[in-house]
């Protein structure tokens, strides 16, 4: 059992109610970040929208893409 | 480099004859290219990785020198979740997690279809192996606690201080009590509330990152359709909407 409330924060709030539409699962997300990682590394703006609105709703895969993104910027 | 280092026959000392020196050098050089290709990643990584031989071999130790390098990278970058472990739990998190991310690459090698370079392909699987190791790792000591019952939400400083904020997540707090399903809410309050990494999550459920993350966006859906009924959201579905 919880010992301490729960505490909605501010930027809780804003995280409970993100839009996450258009839907992208972190399956197809993990699909599509190689892809997206390249073509990040050529134009900062080519993103899909489906997968810049999975990026802001899920902080692992939001993780995982900023990593390879640096990983490959380093190779260059 | 020595004749005999070069691969010339003992005895025959490079400058005994021109024939020598000749022979020398072409060993030399098959030397040199053959070093070269050992340090040198396959022109066609699928090509290489699919067909037995000495180049499978030689592209399955490259993988694995490129996987390494993308889960060293990951286990860095993550490094305060480990904090107070010492450099052998991260060596050790960092080689199983190549480990692992060979045998899921290899099995998806049929897969690859060139939208990207392959060693960006690559290096995903390896990221991707060595961040769940890590949240795991992180949290292999901490309880993970799933309330069913009464969802009890106190509302923060930040937000009590402002009228409005107010009113929109106390009309939160009733959407998630009264909108959701006793999973939904169960799962949305773990990974949005208590911050528990997704796969971490699905460890402990026995199940994976994508049903947990569509659980929690089916939540969202029920919470928003709910606040926008109630006209703290406008209707229209777009980023940053409320009102």
């Amino acid at each position: 059992m919880r010992e301490q409330p729960r505490v909605i924060t501010q930027e809780i709030l804003h995280i409970l109610i993100k839009d996450t539409e258009p839907w992208l699962s972190c399956d197809d997300c993990f699909e599509m970040l190689d892809e997206y990682a390249d073509r990040r590394l050529v134009d900062r703006d080519d993103a899909h929208t489906s997968m810049v609105t999975h990026l802001e709703a899920c902080p692992a895969c939001a993780e995982e893409a900023a990593s390879l993104l640096a990983l490959i910027a380093n190779d260059e | 480099m020595s004749a005999e280092a070069a691969g010339a026959s003992p005895g025959i000392r490079a400058c005994d004859s021109d024939q020598t020196m000749t022979r020398i050098g072409a060993d030399e050089s098959a030397r040199a290219q053959s070093a070269t290709d050992t340090e040198r990643d396959p022109e066609d990584w699928i090509v290489a990785l699919s067909v037995e031989g000495p180049k499978r071999h030689h592209a399955l130790r490259r993988l694995h020198a490129l996987l390494l390098r993308a889960a060293r990278h990951q286990v860095r970058r993550m490094d305060t979740l480990l904090d107070g472990a010492g450099p052998d739990v991260a060596d050790e998190l960092t080689h199983q997690a190549a480990d692992e991310a060979m045998v899921a690459l290899l099995a998806k090698l049929h897969t690859f279809q060139g939208r990207s370079r392959f060693t960006t392909w690559a290096y995903k699987f390896g990221i991707l192996q060595a961040a769940t190791a890590v949240r795991s790792h992180a949290w292999r000591t901490r309880q993970v606690v799933l309330d069913d019952s009464s969802v009890t939400v106190d509302l923060g400083p930040s937000v009590e201080e402002y009228a409005e904020t107010a009113d929109l997540a106390r009309a939160v707090r009733r959407a998630i009590d009264e909108t959701l399903t006793p999973h939904q809410r169960r799962i949305m309050l773990a990974l949005l509330v208590d911050e528990v990494p997704i796969d971490v999550l699905a460890e402990r459920l026995g199940t994976n990152r994508n049903a947990l993350y569509k659980t929690l966006h089916d939540a969202r859906v029920r919470v928003r359709a709910d606040l926008t009924a109630a006209g703290f959201l406008r209707a229209a579905s777009g980023k940053g909407n409320a009102r």
